[in-house]
């Protein structure tokens, strides 16, 4: 029988520039809910964070981010979904933690599993979705379903009825011993500030990893200005200022890969590379960038922003990204830049990239 | 033919006399239209005498009584409101059934021979031709996912259902369409020793699989059947040849 090859929908990522004033920080009370602290919780697994201050500004950081906190840590271990679901695990680390685990696997192609809030979540190919018998929503592109739809199910563990005995923990169970029963590689994250004396995970023998920051220091690099014009006559200011968000953007994304492009005296042919730094300044300053990367949670991005500005004299300028685990086939993560331009103490920029999936 | 207006009449007559001559169009207008006959009952024979009358009804008679002799099968809504292939409340017991699986492992046993510990194509015919009244089944693959992990004993083998009465002595109706059942058999003489290799997939219906887990445990042979295949009465599968379909939705 003549398969022909199912076609796959690629849509590009999208990204949101928006620009605004943020509200007094009280550190006692860390804000959630208005914008640029809203978006950097809702991102579910922060892969990298990244953060550039000019390089007066590195002794207050590295007092207060790289000595005076500890390092995320998170741990890599075989399990199945079946031994998170029974066992002292469930009960220690579910029930009265608060975990983050992700499964290995893409999203649109493998069986993925993740546990976010309480709430875990199986993307499942057909096949597994229809021999786990657990009822699930249909997850992708509505039109190209086709023969091979997928589907997630959604769970919230931490509800009292998701126990022993009731019928709705059951067939999770019975789905975890017959359909789901693959031990697969998980990233695990315990975001509380506690572990359970004897602790369940060592029975799976998992290995730790520590995200140390790595700090690159005195780097000489050409800046251009960072505080967006909007009363220019000469476009108009919509125009104006997608140009600067763009251009901005671009250098921001070049410091984080550690280009040589931007940095002072560089001197490439223009065949090779026709990229200009905007703006009209050609001295150069020092900048230093901090970055983490591992499965970190969203919270401690935010904690992170919050010591960030209370750490830095306010007219100081920074920028801080994190960026998430790719979800689809396709690779691409969502994202979260957020830039402080210099002399504005509330005023910031973010620029957020959502991957399609 | 008066309800319509004299507007309209003119519209019937002005088409005919587009396409008629003047003469022929009156013709046509007063004959097939305004003077239409309708039939009130057109289709009803001429009337008839007493004496025909009389015979008619004698033949009608004689036919429903021959008719009513002929013994017929009941209709499904006959079925239904008779309830006669219902199982009744004090019968929907798990334990009443448990003889009868003994006696369909026996049968199972005797038909498939040697072959349960081998399983492949000669057992996969013998099992689609068996019967499956009082097979301890598991559903374990649905489109609709509710009835997956359902186990108990057949009680009803239908054309389209399987009734099957669970441990809780509750009856279950599962749709054989879009539904892989799972039935185990075990060998009774625990042979140690040689396992034999994998699954065929025969004849589209039944995947054989001889499965042994500890040597001192018996051998219990497992095989599933995709209910899509499967939508025939028992009575009718005796006989019937599968063929393997390929299947759109696995």
């Amino acid at each position: 029988m003549l398969s022909l090859p199912t076609p796959s929908l690629y849509q590009a990522s999208k990204c949101f520039v928006t620009h605004g004033v943020m509200s007094h920080l009280d550190p006692n009370q860390p804000p959630s809910k208005s914008k640029p602290w809203s978006t950097l919780t809702s991102q579910d697994f922060v892969n990298r964070a990244d953060l550039i201050v000019p390089q007066e500004a590195y002794d207050a950081i590295h007092a207060k981010l790289v000595e005076g906190r500890r390092a995320p840590e998170f741990k890599r271990v075989v399990m199945s979904l079946h031994d998170i679901l029974t066992s002292e695990f469930f009960v220690e680390y579910i029930k009265k933690g608060d975990i983050l685990m992700l499964s290995e696997g893409r999203r649109d192609i493998d069986n993925v599993f993740s546990l976010e809030s309480g709430i875990l979540a199986l993307f499942l190919d057909k096949e597994a979705y229809e021999r786990a018998g657990l009822v699930g929503k249909p997850h992708g592109v509505k039109g190209r379903r086709g023969l091979k739809p997928r589907w997630i199910v959604q769970l919230d563990l931490t509800n009292p009825s998701m126990s022993r005995g009731h019928k709705g923990f059951d067939r999770l169970v019975y789905a975890s011993k017959n359909a789901l029963n693959a031990s697969t590689v998980w990233l695990f994250c315990n975001m509380a500030s506690t572990t359970p004396d004897p602790d369940p995970l060592s029975q799976h023998f998992p290995s730790g990893y520590t995200c140390n920051p790595r700090v690159m220091r005195d780097v000489s690099v050409i800046i251009p200005p960072l505080n967006p014009q909007l009363d220019s006559t000469i476009l108009g200011p919509i125009e104006d200022f997608e140009s600067f968000a763009t251009e901005i953007y671009e250098w921001l994304s070049l410091v984080r890969l550690q280009s040589p492009r931007i940095q002072l005296g560089d001197q490439i042919d223009p065949y090779l590379c026709r990229y200009q730094i905007p703006g009209p300044s050609e001295q150069g300053s020092k900048i230093c960038k901090i970055s983490w990367q591992g499965f970190i949670s969203p919270s401690w991005a935010r904690e992170i922003l919050v010591d960030v500005i209370s750490a830095l004299p306010s007219k100081t300028w920074f920028s801080f990204s994190t960026t998430t685990f790719s979800k689809g086939m396709a690779g691409d993560n969502s994202e979260c830049t957020i830039l402080r331009p210099p002399g504005s103490p509330g005023e910031y920029i973010m620029w957020e990239v959502k991957a399609h999936e | 033919m008066e309800a319509k207006g004299k507007k309209d009449q003119s519209v019937a007559a002005a088409l005919l006399a587009r396409a008629h001559t003047p003469d022929e169009a009156n013709r046509i207008f007063t004959e097939k239209i305004q003077h239409r006959p309708l039939f009130l009952t057109p289709s009803s024979p001429p009337p008839s005498d007493a004496r025909a009358a009389r015979q008619r009804e004698r033949e009608k008679k004689k036919q429903q009584r021959k008719k009513a002799l002929k013994p017929k099968p009941l209709s499904a809504a006959q079925r239904r409101k008779l309830g006669l292939y219902d199982v009744p409340r004090e019968g929907q017991k798990y334990a009443l059934f448990e003889p009868l699986h003994n006696l369909w492992l026996g049968y199972i046993r005797e038909i498939l021979g040697g072959e349960i510990y081998t399983g492949g194509e000669g057992a996969a015919a013998k099992l689609t031709s068996a019967d499956y009244h009082g097979a301890g089944v598991e559903v374990v693959r649905s489109g609709c996912v509710s009835r997956v992990g359902i186990k108990g004993i057949v009680v009803k083998d239908s054309k389209f259902a399987f009734d099957i009465v669970t441990k809780k002595n509750t009856l279950k109706l599962v749709p054989k369409e879009g539904t892989v059942f799972r039935f185990e058999v075990p060998a009774v003489d625990a042979r140690g020793g040689s396992r034999a290799p994998g699954a065929e997939d025969a004849k589209g219906a039944a995947a054989a699989t001889p499965e042994q887990h500890e040597t001192d445990r018996p051998q219990n042979m497992v095989f599933e059947i995709h209910g899509d295949q499967f939508q025939f009465r028992s009575a009718d599968r005796a006989n019937k040849k599968f063929r393997v379909h390929f299947s759109k939705k696995l």
